[in-house]
């Protein structure tokens, strides 16, 4: 990772500590991993949303499961612990004890993928005016 | 000189993360990224690696079914986001686990460590078994010296049922007492020359004239099961001159 950038502050609610020792300053690379991430949150997160409609319990433990890699990989750590956590019931719980749970997932990744989208934009604008 | 290796994981992030880290690391050459087994298990009929990067959870069959249908033993570095796998990492004694997301020093740890490993990596995994050194290169004395419970304990060749690789460590088993001391299976059998001894899995070298008889592919030395590894078949056939 080449590409060293110095100056680029990652929003207070992503693990910053995380993201600067996974990208080592390389905002470049920071910048195609989040729009990786926004490109494929949405078809990950679909297949959560169809698993819980469906009532399908392991099919859900494991979506969700992929999702919280995702979260893993652009500093969303805790929200990669209620991703873990949540995937834990899915093996003990059943879907209406889940419902409480799921929303809440569903409210964390809606804001996740809010602050995403707002950096993923910042660090264009880095990039653009550093390189 | 590099490792080769394949990667065998479904979400295209972490698969990138891999690749920039073994293109940094210049440790590790990557000969293909699988998103299931069934591709993965197709391309290593063709072709062998020295080791793998595997996810457990893939769409189908997970990485420990892989793992069983492998008909060699490649290093392997198990990355999932989840703990409760390193247990079974354990059991199909994966030389390493690496819990997603990983950084680059983490990922260099665990190349550095499988780079000890290889003694001489001059080729791809090898797909013939090593043949057993000759007499004349054997050290010719009945005993060994090694390093356990904070001294040097000195163990009869003869006494050894087998030896148990239990990753950074070597477990030798013995009918009176077991033995553990800090060392590889791979450094132990370099300096275990002796034509009695033979490696039948990738974690276990067994003394051949225990061997109280063999069924299918497991031997059997005083009530203990050894398998015998899918790519250790035919050198153990050989070697027990098997009919």
């Amino acid at each position: 990772m080449q590409n060293i950038r110095t100056g680029f502050v990652f929003d207070e609610s992503l693990n910053a500590a995380f993201l600067a020792e996974l990208f080592e300053g390389d905002t470049i690379y920071a910048e195609t991993v989040f729009e990786d991430f926004l490109r494929d949150i949405p078809v990950y997160w679909e297949r959560v949303e169809t698993a819980y409609n469906n009532k399908n319990l392991p099919v859900l433990g494991t979506s969700v499961h992929t999702c919280k890699t995702l979260f893993g990989y652009v500093g969303f750590t805790d929200l990669q612990e209620l991703c873990q956590q949540f995937e834990n019931k899915c093996s003990v719980n059943t879907v209406e004890e889940l419902r409480l749970d799921y929303l809440l997932l569903i409210q964390r990744k809606e804001r996740a993928q809010h602050i995403i989208e707002k950096e993923y934009y910042r660090l264009r604008q880095f990039n653009g005016s550093n390189g | 000189m590099k490792l080769s290796c394949i990667i065998v994981e479904d979400i295209q992030i972490a698969a990138d993360f891999l690749r920039k880290f073994c293109e940094k690391s210049d440790l590790v050459e990557v000969k293909g990224h699988f998103l299931n087994v069934a591709d993965a298990l197709d391309f290593l009929d063709q072709e062998k690696v020295d080791m793998l990067f595997l996810d457990v959870e893939m769409p189908g069959a997970n990485g420990f079914e892989l793992l069983d249908r492998l008909t060699y033993s490649p290093m392997i570095i198990l990355t999932t986001s989840k703990t409760e796998y390193a247990f079974n990492a354990f059991q199909y004694h994966v030389d390493d686990y690496l819990k997603k997301p990983f950084t680059f020093k983490r990922f260099q740890e665990a190349i550095q460590k499988l780079q000890q490993k290889v003694a001489v990596p001059q080729t791809p995994a090898n797909t013939t078994p090593t043949p057993a050194p000759t007499p004349a290169a054997t050290t010719d004395t009945d005993f060994l010296f090694i390093k356990a419970e904070d001294k040097l304990i000195k163990l009869k060749k003869d006494d050894i049922l087998f030896l148990e690789s239990m990753r950074d460590y070597v477990k030798f088993v013995t009918p009176a007492k077991n033995y553990i001391t800090y060392s590889t299976l791979k450094n132990m059998e370099e300096k275990l020359i002796d034509p009695n001894f033979l490696k039948v899995h990738r974690s276990y070298i067994v003394n051949i004239n225990k061997i109280d008889d063999i069924r299918g592919n497991t031997i059997y030395l005083l009530g203990n099961q050894i398998p015998i590894g899918k790519g250790h078949k035919d050198e153990v056939a050989a070697r027990l001159n098997i009919l």
